[in-house]
């Protein structure tokens, strides 16, 4: 049972990664439920991240994948200079492990490491850290219904967008 | 001596209705070399606040300039800047952002010093055999020359022939006052720092920030999304202070807004905005007019960003953010940022003031890498080229007058020169002020 949730996990982290990597965000978005949470902490200090997202500040704080559509929406806006020229992203997940379980919903942790290309700047840069997956069952199949993004080279090299990390 | 003169790089003609700024201040690397030792090293910046050290023995560590420094409180509670350099061999004697530490050991011969500067040991030192010359030296840390406190924001100077905090800070005091009376118990820092970096000079940020005609055509893809916020009303979407305004909207009439500039190169750029259930403050709104007065009041509501030459930025707009520059090369440059509120505010603000920060001012969020990506666009454009004259700094300039304006008087405000603004105003003769103050603290480098 924990060999087949670990191969489904890993099956959807995967495809998450590759549909950020291809920019097909409306198939990414709905890897989402409606009441997901999206959650990057800041760093308080050197070796802590802020816990509490209503007391503490956040690098992305969202509830509700409407959210994430207005992401979205602004990078295909033509309005974002940022977002002008796309930037090329490779995100590669490892790691991956079951660490909680019930029939309907699952608590996966991994790693991730994205690549970045910023053609217009002409640099590399790559963001790393370790993901949480909290994943539910559906009709459709899992979905995610908590990410939290735990980003451990948090100085921001000009932008930083849903799709980088 | 550098090779230029300072008519080669700042034209400043009022008297023709000119004022032009040389490419060569953003893209040469010995002017900011030059920068660093006599606007960074050379007079007062803002060094912290004092809540990021708040009991005894708390301390934080930072830069002016290139020098690293240690603002300790002792245990006596008194806040010191020290130069963050072992007397022995220069090693930093604090390594960590902040903490607690009674004493301070350096890490490479643990000569070892208290929470006020005072040298505690020196390793072996009666077997050290050392001449008769050591004694007579200061063993202690080195003090930051001036080093002082305006209600809770640090500054510092290493260069000890300053004008006094006071005559520094001038008149922005007031406007430092506007958003630390926001609270009886005044303001403190939202726990998590953000930083981020951009390819570009510093005077990109320390320009943008005060630069109200950059909104519209930067941030369209941000106002589409607070406009269709606006009209969702869902709870679960973050909404947003600018949503509910129209001092950003082209089509607005009358005075929307406008600029101040003091001495000592500080600026303000204001818009005037309702007091509203959209700003996290309107819960105490009340209790504020009763505190400081209803002008007082519906100014802290009013949009205002704040410069404190040369490095401080405080941006009450969408959330409220407290902006360090720290300039690192002539073409890169590192931004602190901190989301700055007022204690006792209830969870719900709280909650409220977090949000609307994060998608506006983060680098993650959706304005800021429209802004930073621009200074870099700018950045390429600031090679040496023929005409070396930029033509950003000429809005407004028929419209500024000595002196302020009605709305500065509700405050007993006094700015230097002041620009009341239609919407499509945009202001840049305010920007005046900073290279004014970079011209003065430049001044001695530069024929």
């Amino acid at each position: 049972m924990t060999d087949q949730l670990l191969r489904e996990a890993e099956a959807l982290l995967y495809r998450e990664a590759l549909l950020l990597d291809e920019g097909s965000y409306d198939a990414w978005l709905d890897l989402f439920t409606p009441d997901t949470e999206f959650w990057m902490p800041a760093w308080r200090n050197e070796s802590e991240q802020t816990s509490d997202p209503d007391s503490e500040l956040s690098l992305i704080y969202y509830q509700g994948r409407s959210n994430l559509e207005d992401r979205v929406r602004r990078v295909r806006s033509g309005l974002s200079i940022a977002s002008k020229v796309r930037l090329r992203v490779m995100h590669a997940i490892s790691n991956v492990l079951v660490t909680a379980q019930t029939p309907d919903s699952a608590s996966i942790s991994s790693c991730f490491t994205v690549h970045l290309v910023d053609v217009r700047a002409g640099r590399t840069h790559t963001f790393f850290g370790r993901y949480e997956h909290e994943l539910v069952r559906t009709d459709r199949g899992w979905r995610i219904s908590r990410k939290v993004i735990r980003l451990l080279n948090d100085v921001v090299p000009t932008l930083l967008d849903f799709y980088s990390i | 001596m550098s090779a230029y003169r300072m008519t080669d790089l700042i034209d400043d003609r009022p008297t023709d209705g000119v004022f032009r700024i040389n490419r060569a201040l953003f893209s040469d690397p010995d002017l900011f070399d030059l920068e660093q030792r006599h606007i960074f090293e050379g007079g007062w910046v803002f060094v912290g606040m004092a809540c990021q050290a708040e009991k005894p023995h708390d301390f934080f560590t930072g830069f002016i300039g290139r020098v690293p420094i240690l603002v300790s409180r002792s245990g006596e509670g008194a806040l010191n800047g020290f130069i963050n350099a072992c007397p022995h061999k220069g090693a930093r004697i604090a390594q960590q952002c902040s903490g607690n530490a009674r004493l301070h050991v350096c890490p490479y011969h643990s000569w070892t010093f208290d929470s006020a500067g005072t040298n505690r040991n020196i390793k072996w030192k009666s077997a050290g055999s050392y001449g008769a010359g050591f004694d007579r030296e200061d063993h202690d840390l080195a003090r930051i020359p001036r080093f002082g406190e305006y209600r809770g924001f640090l500054f510092a100077s290493l260069n000890p022939d300053v004008p006094s905090l006071d005559d520094y800070l001038g008149e922005a005091r007031k406007l430092i006052d506007l958003l630390v009376d926001q609270s009886s118990d005044g303001v403190e820092l939202v726990p998590g720092a953000v930083r981020f970096t951009y390819a570009a000079n510093w005077k990109m940020q320390l320009e943008n920030c005060s630069d109200q005609y950059h909104f519209t055509s930067t941030h369209p893809s941000y106002i589409r999304i607070l406009e269709a916020r606006a009209k969702e009303q869902k709870n679960e979407v973050v909404q947003s202070t600018l949503g509910g305004s129209d001092f950003w909207k082209e089509d607005a009439a009358g005075p929307t807004g406008g600029t101040f500039s003091f001495a000592h190169g500080h600026v303000l750029n204001w818009g005037l905005m309702a007091v509203t259930p959209a700003l996290p403050l309107f819960e105490r709104a009340d209790e504020i007019a009763a505190r400081v007065g209803a002008e007082r009041r519906n100014w802290m509501f009013n949009m205002r960003n704040l410069t404190i030459f040369p490095n401080l930025q405080i941006a009450e707009n969408a959330s409220s953010q407290l902006r360090v520059i720290r300039p690192v090369a002539h073409n890169y440059t590192e931004m602190q940022t901190w989301c700055i509120a007022p204690r006792g505010e209830s969870a719900e603000a709280r909650r409220m003031r977090i949000r609307q920060y994060e998608d506006f001012f983060n680098p993650t969020g959706m304005a800021t890498p429209d802004d930073t990506v621009a200074y870099e666009e700018c950045q390429a454009g600031m090679a040496r080229q023929e005409r070396p004259w930029l033509q950003g700094h000429a809005r407004g300039l028929a419209a500024s007058v000595e002196g302020g304006n009605a709305y500065s008087d509700m405050i007993g405000l006094h700015p230097e020169r002041s620009v009341l603004g239609q919407a499509q105003t945009g202001d840049e003769s305010l920007f005046h002020s900073y290279y004014r103050a970079w011209a003065s603290r430049m001044r001695e480098a530069l024929a």
